[in-house]
């Protein structure tokens, strides 16, 4: 859906981005992470069409942006970090006026207002002036304000800054219901924790240039244990190898190991029944989490 | 029905309840007023009040309607999504001039209503009208085109500069304006454009009709590149040439071989001046035209060109029929063209000089301060000390010598040039 190649935009004295590629699948969220200044928002504007690159190619659903940013424009939405709201519009018409402007016919615009106020409960604020909105509800008309044409590309920048718990988890929600409408959303943020709850990929730039791009939800179901011992065994790597689809990381001390189990909890069952026929003392077996902000920690650290 | 939504949402906004209801009852309170002046009837205190009030309406609160339209989008960050619509330049544009300025045209109408019935003579009401109409429409106009240019440099606090401008235009269209509506007397032929005989009042109707249309033309381009559509510099080199043609016509039949390219060089100069001044200038644009054409790729590079550019090498073009003609002098400066070129040069250079630096926004005062010492003081000392051999480093024009005018004009030319590019490799 989203192809960007070899992309480089610079400020006076600055490469923001450094020959920046990547490329994401359609369907997919992707969490765009890196710290301040690492050109998460110039990249988000360069794909927007809001800036042009002194290089590359950026290509959405086949669409090169650079050559035609109008029809880019047509199927993105974009919400800036810096968004604005007419203050003395009402909610309902902000919506208005953006879904005209974004060519709907004014006899569907109703529809259009009903189906993203209600997706983003704000459907009880739809007569209330935006300026007498708090933070949250204003991200949330901007939001709105954002997917009312439907696009197939959404691009938003910081979207859950200034939401409070619960909102950031119907942010959350609403994501994944925007998943399953088939679009594909590309999210900067600082706050890890809140993608987690919805990205399937990662995205990490650094200084200006992608560090990594990794699937934090793959399909193949690999997952880490720890195994530990009430007492130290000897050789209990050899033991450990002759269990069926168990890879061994790490063992310390003949007492604990670090595992990889391929399969579903039918195959972690298994494995667990297996280590107690060998007669070994286990007094812990565990699944390790490892979060988007493990990841990207390990990944800043591999880098650095 | 299907409305613009832009102008849609600049009614929601501007034409409010409280402006329908409070406009002609703030009119109708200053009328009523002079109505008393006027010893209970409509005479010259009202008339003149009625076209005064409405030159003061469309052209000051016009202007601050049109310029907030643009920048007050930059400044709630809503012009973004703007951008992102799929609104065209032509909706874009026509929705926030008629949008942000009709509520300022509702009381203008209240406003021509009361002069047409106080006028003491109907004689050159059409004209006055036709005049304040498309004055007022002129200056909104030029209101926004500025706004844009000030969008494009970043400059969004610039409403006050525009809206002084504005109020300045108000007064040189009002010291026109009065005295025709005042006159009773029959309108004479005196003005020849190309060999047609026209009147004053009409030449200066047609000439701001034309004003307007460019300032449409240019609002129009300015939006579309704002809309991120892509503009090749044509429009510019069209004004150019349309600027040439119609001020050659008032140049008299007798004398056109004489001035004809004189006048085109003039205007290819302040047109020069006035793009380098407007235009937004960054660095990494100049990067993106040189990676442009190192790739050949003609039309890119169109796209990137400074619009001086194009309209300095119209001057180079006419500089060479010009050099032929051999223009008189003015007074002590003689007409070098080639000498001027490398002064329009200098001056560009210094400017973008300036614009390369860490403060572009003080550009145009230090190019301002340069240049008055460049013309003025140094010239000055130099003549004060006797030193007139130096004079001509500075005012190459009044030397005689043409050899020495383009040298003394190439050396600088040369060294600002220089400097210029030192600082524009620093800056990417």
């Amino acid at each position: 859906m989203i192809n960007v190649e070899h992309l480089i935009f610079e400020y006076p004295n600055l490469r923001a981005l450094d020959e920046v590629s990547f490329h994401i699948p359609q369907g997919s969220i992707t969490a765009l992470v890196g710290p301040n200044g690492a050109g998460k928002t110039t990249l988000l504007r360069c794909m927007a069409a809001l800036e042009q690159p002194v290089s590359g190619d950026i290509r959405i659903n086949n669409i090169d942006v650079l050559e035609h940013p109008r029809e880019c424009h047509r199927i993105i939405g974009y919400l800036s970090d810096f968004f604005g709201l007419y203050d003395r519009l009402t909610v309902r018409q902000c919506l208005h006026y953006v879904a005209r402007a974004q060519g709907i016919a004014e006899e569907e615009c109703a529809t259009a207002i009903a189906r993203v106020s209600k997706g983003l409960h704000i459907t009880d604020r739809l007569d209330v002036l935006a300026g007498t909105l708090s933070r949250g509800l204003r991200q949330r008309v901007a939001i709105a304000q954002a997917i009312i044409h439907s696009p197939r590309v959404v691009l938003l920048d910081e979207p859950a800054s200034g939401l409070d718990p619960e909102a950031r988890h119907e942010l959350a929600e609403l994501f994944l219901e925007l998943q399953q409408q088939g679009m594909t959303l590309l999210v900067s943020s600082h706050i890890l924790a809140e993608l987690e709850a919805y990205s399937t990929d990662m995205l990490v730039l650094r200084e200006g240039r992608i560090i990594e791009q990794v699937a934090i939800k793959a399909t193949t179901h690999t997952q880490d244990f720890k195994l530990t011992l009430a007492s130290p065994v000897a050789n209990l790597a050899a033991l450990l190898q002759q269990i069926d689809k168990l890879i061994i990381v790490k063992v310390e001390h003949d007492q604990s190991a670090l595992l990889q189990i391929q399969g579903d909890s039918q195959q972690q069952h298994d494995t667990l029944k297996n280590l107690l026929a060998q007669n070994l003392p286990v007094c812990e077996f565990a699944k390790i989490t490892s979060n988007l902000q493990d990841t990207y920690l390990e990944t800043i650290r591999h880098r650095s | 029905m299907n409305l613009n939504p832009e102008f849609q949402r600049q009614l929601q906004l501007e034409f409010s309840q409280a402006r329908l209801i409070g406009v002609p009852l703030i009119l109708g309170v200053i009328f009523a007023l002079t109505y008393i002046i006027d010893d209970y009837q409509f005479a010259s205190v009202t008339t003149r009040s009625a076209l005064g009030l409405f030159l003061l309406m469309v052209s000051f609160w016009g202007a601050r309607q049109a310029v907030d339209s643009v920048l007050e989008e930059q400044r709630s960050h809503t012009w973004d999504t703007q951008r992102l619509s799929a609104l065209n330049p032509w909706t874009m544009m026509i929705g926030k001039l008629l949008g942000s300025t009709l509520v300022v045209w509702y009381g203008g109408v209240i406003c021509l209503i009361i002069y047409a019935i106080s006028a003491p003579n109907a004689t050159n009401f059409i004209w006055v009208c036709s005049y304040a109409i498309t004055s007022g429409l002129l200056v909104q106009n030029l209101s926004l085109l500025l706004s844009l240019c000030a969008l494009r440099k970043g400059q969004i606090n610039s409403n006050s500069i525009i809206i002084g401008l504005a109020i300045l235009a108000a007064f040189t269209i009002g010291s026109f304006i009065i005295p025709l509506s005042e006159s009773s007397q029959e309108i004479q032929p005196n003005v020849n454009w190309y060999g047609v005989n026209a009147t004053v009042q009409f030449v200066s109707l047609m000439s701001v009709i034309f004003a307007l249309f460019w300032c449409v033309v240019g609002n129009y381009r300015l939006m579309a590149q704002e809309l991120r559509i892509r503009t090749l510099p044509w429009v510019w080199l069209s004004f150019a040439l349309f600027l040439i043609l119609y001020i050659g016509g008032f140049i008299p039949a007798e004398k056109f071989g004489d001035y004809f390219y004189t006048v085109a060089f003039s205007i290819c100069l302040t047109l020069s001046y006035f793009a380098v001044f407007t235009e937004h200038h960054e660095p990494m644009r100049i990067k993106r035209l040189f990676t442009y054409i190192a790739a050949k790729n003609w039309w890119r590079s169109a796209e990137e060109l400074p619009l001086w550019c194009v309209t300095f090498v119209l001057a180079i073009l006419v500089a060479i029929p010009l050099s032929f003609t051999h223009p008189a002098d003015i007074e002590e400066l003689h007409i070098y063209p080639l000498t001027i070129l490398l002064l329009l040069l200098r001056d560009i250079g210094i400017f973008l000089f300036f614009n390369y630096g860490k403060n572009p926004q003080r550009a145009f005062s230090l190019t301002l301060l340069s240049l008055i010492l460049l013309y003025g003081v140094f010239p000055s000392i130099f003549t004060a000390t006797k030193l007139k051999g130096m004079v001509v480093l500075f005012l190459p024009l009044i030397s005689d010598s043409m050899v020495l005018s383009i040298f003394c004009m190439g050396l600088q030319s040369a060294l600002i040039w220089y400097l210029l590019y030192k600082r524009w490799l620093e800056s990417v």
